[in-house]
């Protein structure tokens, strides 16, 4: 084992990245080796540890309970990455264009990525709180509401997607607004000095600079929220019925609460796939766009 | 276009600008200021309907958390994992930031595969399994056992942010230093870790934020003695309906230190997030 190790490099080397190839073999290497033998039985975390093949896997594949919860991650990482991006996106552009130092007004809009999930979970609990709640109270002054938040099937997703929002736009906004200000000033100038709009700048000559940055960061996101757990574990936990019920809060359930671990690994390892296809799609979707320009 | 309107859409675009990112300044404030205000406020006035803008603030639901024992358990237990996992991730990443990039590793590309899938894979396909090998080998609900977990996460992350800040000095020192006889270990000692100390306090401090926000590793892994901060939130859930005051207290409490970092530290947390983004 040393001595295969050891061929990585010359000696030094080798005891150089020797802690890290440990510490991540035990964190990574080996639960992923042996949750997908676990998956491949019917453990319960106790006695009963049977290899029952592919039975998880072909049961899942045909169980609509697992779908719905499939679509509703999905849904969830869609809708919020669409308008984070596009929020966050557009909030850099506008920073940018402002004459003034803006050291303090980036530190206030990052404030929400320092919280907790679990306590920007709670604190929309206190808000959208359907009647005592300040979210309601705000609307019904602009004629809206009031809705049930969380409370129906029908709004408690989109106010799980408003809370991501809030959370994560900040992390969008300050990537993008570092790219902007690393832009080269001259090809912009020249377009100003011909006589080019603003937008028709951005758009032609700004953009097309951002565009790798700006699926990096969709990579991110999009990987982020597919793995959502804290913020719907905090408020719906799923609920109500199963209207918001995503891969990762369904697999603690199916774990903790039911006992079914191989079930639970199986669904842990189709969701894996998902995510690595969806960020080597995105990459391949980059590279593209590089070879293009 | 005449230059004129030309120039008025240019003060237009300007002026929408402000008032943008005026309203996106309150929005990404007024959460946090109504959660503050409410954990002031008597239970009485917590659930009042209308909701109250002006109220004696009171310290009661604050006092009321000193004396719970669990939350207070908690947030020790979230300082202390804190402290050994950003310990453990820059004794960690610093000689393997500094092998990747100033010294010959094979299957460096594999190692780098390796840090992007344990950094984007989900967290219960590393938890579930690791729950039973930490009850046979006593690292359940241990500081120490959270620590190692969340390596799988900070690892990567500190080694990308280290590489690149290792990246900026020139290796020309490094053949000065080797002539006069110097070890690795000395030359990453004496010049490397001294030269990128800004750098270092950015992952740091990036890495704190994580294992302190963290919730899913904790409650797979822990019980009672270790649980962390978001946990002892956590408790508060049940509350939603009756006592707004605890609650709230205790989400102003879980997040006052990270607010404390982004003040103080906002120029590290900006670096860090954009070099990982474009690291990643």
């Amino acid at each position: 084992m040393i001595t295969a190790l050891k061929s990585l490099g010359n000696a030094s080397a080798f005891w150089f990245i020797l802690p890290c190839i440990l510490v991540l073999g035990l964190t990574s290497l080996y639960p992923v080796g042996f949750g997908l033998v676990v998956s491949l039985t019917n453990w319960n975390w106790g006695n009963q540890f049977d290899f029952v093949g592919a039975t998880n896997y072909a049961e899942l594949l045909r169980d609509a309970e697992f779908w719905t919860v499939m679509r509703n991650t999905v849904v969830f990482a869609t809708s919020a990455t669409a308008i984070e991006i596009a929020l966050g996106f557009y909030l850099a552009v506008q920073v940018d264009k402002l004459a003034i130092r803006t050291d303090l007004i980036q530190a206030l809009i990052m404030l929400p990525l320092m919280v907790s999930g679990i306590v920007v979970a709670l604190m929309s609990k206190v808000m959208f709180d359907p009647f005592l709640g300040i979210v309601n109270h705000l609307i019904g002054a602009f004629g809206f509401g009031p809705s049930a938040f969380y409370g129906a099937a029908g709004s408690a997703m989109p106010s799980i997607v408003a809370v991501d929002a809030w959370w994560q736009t900040a992390f969008v906004f300050i990537i993008m607004l570092a790219g902007l200000r690393g832009l080269p000033t001259d090809p912009v100038e020249a377009a100003r000095v011909e006589g080019a709009s603003e937008f028709t700048t951005f758009w032609h000559i700004k953009f097309p600079m951002l565009q790798s940055l700006l699926i990096t960061v969709i990579i991110i996101r999009a990987i982020d929220t597919l793995k959502v757990f804290d913020i719907v574990f905090g408020t719906t936990g799923g609920g109500p019925g199963q209207a918001t019920e995503v891969v990762q809060t369904y697999v603690y359930r199916t774990a903790y609460s039911y006992q079914q671990i191989g079930k639970a690994m199986a669904t842990m390892i189709l969701f894996s796939i998902l995510i690595l296809g969806v960020a080597l799609a995105l990459q391949i979707l980059q590279r593209r766009g590089e070879v293009d320009r | 276009m005449s230059a004129r309107v030309e120039r008025l859409n240019d003060r237009l675009s300007r002026i929408w600008a402000y008032v943008f990112t005026g309203t996106m300044v309150l929005f990404s404030l007024f959460p946090v200021y109504w959660v503050l205000a409410t954990s002031l406020k008597t239970k009485r006035d917590g659930l009042a309907n209308p909701p109250l803008w002006l109220f004696d603030p009171t310290s009661t639901n604050f006092l009321k958390l000193w004396t719970h024992d669990t939350f207070k358990y908690t947030f020790l237990n979230s300082v202390i994992v804190t402290i050994i996992g950003v310990a453990l991730s820059l004794a960690i990443a610093i000689p393997t930031a500094y092998a990747i990039v100033r010294m010959k590793v094979r299957g460096r590309n594999l190692v780098g595969i390796w840090l992007i899938l344990a950094y984007m894979l989900p967290e219960f396909l590393f938890v579930l399994p690791m729950f039973s090998l930490y009850q046979w080998t006593g690292l359940y609900d241990t500081h120490v056992g959270l620590a190692l977990m969340y390596q799988v996460h900070v690892l990567p992350l500190s080694i990308w942010l280290l590489s690149s800040f290792f990246r900026e000095i020139n290796p020309a020192i490094d053949e000065a230093a080797r002539i006069e006889g110097a070890s690795n270990l000395q030359i990453l000692t004496k010049i490397y870790i001294p030269c990128t100390f800004p750098g270092m306090v950015a992952t740091a401090i990036l890495n704190a934020i994580w294992i302190w926000n963290e919730l899913a590793i904790a409650l797979g892994l822990t019980f009672s003695k270790a649980q962390t901060v978001t946990l002892g939130v956590t408790s508060f859930r049940g509350y939603a309906a009756l006592d707004w005051g605890a609650m709230t207290a205790a989400s102003i409490i879980a997040i006052v230190p990270m607010l404390l970092f982004a003040v103080i530290a906002q120029k590290h947390i900006v670096k860090g997030l954009t070099l990982g983004a474009v690291k990643g």
